[in-house]
């Protein structure tokens, strides 16, 4: 069987969508989710927006935010929740008091919401990949149940958030039952023995559900001194998509593609070659004098020559 | 044939002509960086500080974003002379940390980045902190307490009865803050005639009163104004 781009294209999202899916829904969805405009090549670019760091992640900021992703050429994006809700923290508000509000506001969110903003994407030929969502011991069952609704809403196919193993064997339930799945972000604290940052710590979290896939985070497992290409060829089959960034090693500084030592280039051809669907987030910290739309492009022809 | 490889050869060095007088497009995201500063010295700093990554966690102007540590009002940075605190510590990172992420270690830099990233930290520090005490109505202090503070901070290059003699006669109370904050026989850049290359006297005195000032607290502020508004 031959498969063209535009065909593989269908395969890699229907993919990425249904991973506890059945085959049909999977179907179903690559018919009405066509290949959008960051897939390169086959591999499905997208990006974490943190790289916009003067921009404010607010639902305020969400129009320009979409306008910025459009003018970098992505049509996927991880889309942090705080360009979604709304803020209480407004002055003289506790922070307990503001966090009561945000909960009654995604029990009982305004009809329509979400929907509304799914349009906005849409329109714009921006798909959302994941949800970022940092869920902790303040969220009740029925919270983090309606943050997946409200996610799926809004067309994403996993939730993904910075905790650690003890909130991940509490929302071993949630995933499974909204279709999605939980995204792990391994980050480099490799002295928190709750956190994400070495290779066992990730294959215990994965271990707890099915539906716990790795959202690999390239600059921070470097960081950690793990080994990106010897994870993503053990685990390919447990990764959702990477967060493509450069660090150096040893608890190094960020760096710009290819001034540190993360294999972005060997990383990005092994999703290539083996066509797997696995989605690559661009996420970079590193300093630059240029605006951020501009250091977005470089990078982004950074991955572009990659899987040239 | 000879005309046209002339022509050619007439084309093709004009072209090259052009293409080297054509200025460099240098990129510089002036709404987050704000206008390039005056003293290159600083604007260095302030470019280096941004190209590493500092201002990322930290914030440009020490607004610091997420967990990273507030630089504004950290007692490590208020103590740092000249990058003997904060120099050391960027060079190791803080790998054990009750943090999501580490602060990363930055050992492969050259002793003049280190420098330039401790100057803009200094600088940025200063700005902020003066503008927090600016912002602070004037109120009443403890001349008592100023009187303490003075002998602790102050009196190893002022006395009242010498170059501060009926300091509280001459200024009003808002005149007194605002030198007291903002000396103006301080502003003076730093020479680099060889005679003066090394006038530790102003370097020193500039030093001391821009730490003063990065450490102030505002009933701190309010209890020296007291005292010197005293001296009559």
């Amino acid at each position: 069987m031959t498969l063209t781009r535009r065909g593989f294209g269908k395969v890699l999202l229907a993919g990425v969508s249904g991973f506890a899916a059945p085959r049909s829904a999977r179907e179903a969805f690559a018919q009405t989710h066509p290949p959008n405009r960051s897939l390169i090549n086959g591999v499905q670019f997208g990006l974490q927006p943190f790289c916009y760091h003067d921009l404010a992640m607010t639902r305020e900021n969400r129009g320009a935010l979409i306008r910025r992703l459009v003018r970098n050429g992505m049509g996927m994006v991880e889309l942090h929740a705080t360009w979604v809700e709304p803020r209480f923290n407004d002055p003289g508000v506790s922070a307990a008091a503001a966090r009561d509000s945000l909960r009654a506001w995604r029990l009982s969110p305004p009809a329509g919401y979400y929907r509304g903003i799914r349009k906005e994407l849409d329109d714009a030929g921006i798909a959302v990949f994941t949800y970022y969502v940092n869920f902790d011991d303040s969220y009740t069952d029925a919270e983090i149940d309606a943050t997946f609704e409200g996610a799926k809403i809004l067309g994403a196919r996993g939730c993904v958030g910075s905790f650690g193993l003890a909130v991940s064997r509490r929302l071993v339930p949630f995933p499974g039952r909204h279709g999605m799945f939980i995204g792990l972000h391994n980050h480099d604290n490799l002295s928190d023995p709750d956190a994400y940052a070495s290779e066992a710590s990730m294959v215990t979290g994965l271990s707890m559900s099915p539906d716990f896939k790795m959202m690999l985070d390239t600059r921070h497992f470097t960081a950690a001194d793990g080994d990106c290409v010897g994870f993503l060829e053990r685990h390919h089959d447990r990764i959702a998509g990477m967060h493509v960034g450069d660090r150096r090693k040893h608890n190094g500084r960020s760096a710009p593609f290819g001034e540190g030592d993360a294999p972005i280039i060997e990383l990005l051809r092994m999703v290539r070659d083996n066509r797997w669907p696995i989605v690559a987030l661009l996420e970079f910290e590193h300093g630059t004098l240029r605006p951020e739309v501009e250091e977005v492009d470089l990078m982004f022809d950074y991955c572009k020559r990659a899987v040239a | 044939m000879t005309r046209i490889l002339t022509s050619i050869c007439v084309v093709a060095f004009a072209a090259s002509i052009a293409a080297q007088s054509t200025p460099v497009h240098r990129s510089y995201d002036i709404e987050f960086l704000g206008a390039p500063l005056a003293d290159p010295v600083l604007q260095h700093a302030k470019e280096t500080f941004v190209l590493f990554g500092c201002a990322y966690c930290h914030g440009l102007n020490l607004v610091s974003r997420g967990e990273a540590t507030d630089l504004m009002h950290s007692a490590l940075v208020g103590r740092d002379e000249n990058g003997n605190r904060i120099g050391p510590l960027l060079r190791a990172g803080i790998p054990q940390t009750a943090k999501l992420s580490p602060m990363p270690q930055f050992s492969d830099l050259s002793d003049q980045q280190i420098a330039a990233i401790v100057t803009w930290i200094h600088y940025a520090r200063q700005q902020g902190r003066y503008q927090e005490l600016t912002a602070t109505p004037v109120r009443a202090g403890d001349a008592t307490a100023g009187k303490a503070y003075f002998e602790r901070s102050c009196s190893m290059c002022h006395a009242v009865d010498r170059d501060l003699s009926g300091i509280g006669r001459k200024f009003e109370v808002s005149a007194l803050r605002a030198a007291m904050l903002d000396p103006k026989g301080l502003k003076a850049e730093r020479s680099f005639t060889a005679a003066r290359l090394h006038d530790t006297k102003l370097a020193s005195a500039q030093q001391r009163h821009q730490a003063l000032l990065e450490n102030y607290a505002p009933e701190e502020v309010a209890n020296l104004v007291a005292y010197l508004a005293s001296v009559r």
